[in-house]
């Protein structure tokens, strides 16, 4: 049985976080109340996540990689020592930071009235950078 | 005058950059409220045209 560890994000907004790993190529469950992770044996785990993408929709030997709500209201990942070790860490969640961000700009920037011009993927040597522009009405 | 835009850099590691170009003085402080969200600030750069009218602001915030 492989141990999960906590990585804290700062995500705080749940349909951002869906709509991110959903441009991701995940298909994500959604429990109000939580639901315990399931482990690469198939057992239920004593970990409970809000948001889980099951381990079927990665690696043969993964674990479900969850999200769960902390009192602050931000998310907090929960992922296996096996699943950050085939590349599910800290820069696959800093991914999932870059398209949440995306998401929660566009729809937050269209909601006060901003007019989205377009948005471009420019390739660094850093990685990819999401530009997007607005102009003011 | 010139045409107000915004633009948002979003690195892989999440943190973003907010580019305002076409304001002038504090005019650009409430757009770069509505688009710092909840996010915090890590670095903050006025360009000229804070002190001269109608030209840009560029601020960098992290959302982690």
């Amino acid at each position: 049985m492989s141990k999960y560890g906590l990585l804290e994000t700062q995500i705080a907004d749940q349909k951002y976080l869906i709509a991110a790993l959903g441009e991701m190529g995940y298909r994500v469950e959604v429990h109000p109340q939580g639901a315990a992770l399931v482990g690469y044996e198939g057992h239920e785990r004593q970990e409970k996540a809000n948001i889980i993408i099951r381990r079927q929709q990665l690696d043969s030997a993964s674990n479900d990689i969850g999200f769960t709500r902390a009192s602050d209201g931000r998310y907090v990942a929960r992922l296996s020592e096996y699943d950050q070790r085939i590349g599910f860490n800290q820069k696959w969640l800093n991914r999932v930071h870059q398209f949440y961000k995306e998401k929660q700009t566009i729809a937050t920037a269209k909601a006060k009235g901003y007019v989205f011009k377009g948005r471009e993927v420019v390739k660094t040597e850093e990685g990819e950078r999401i530009q997007l522009r607005f102009a003011v009405r | 005058m010139a045409q107000k835009t915004v633009t948002i850099i979003i690195d892989e590691n999440g943190n973003s950059e907010v580019d305002l170009e076409g304001f002038a003085g504090n005019g650009c402080s409430k757009v770069f409220e509505d688009f710092r969200g909840s996010d915090k600030i890590k670095t903050e750069r006025k360009k000229t045209s804070f002190y001269n009218p109608a030209q840009t602001e560029k601020q960098t915030t992290t959302g982690r």
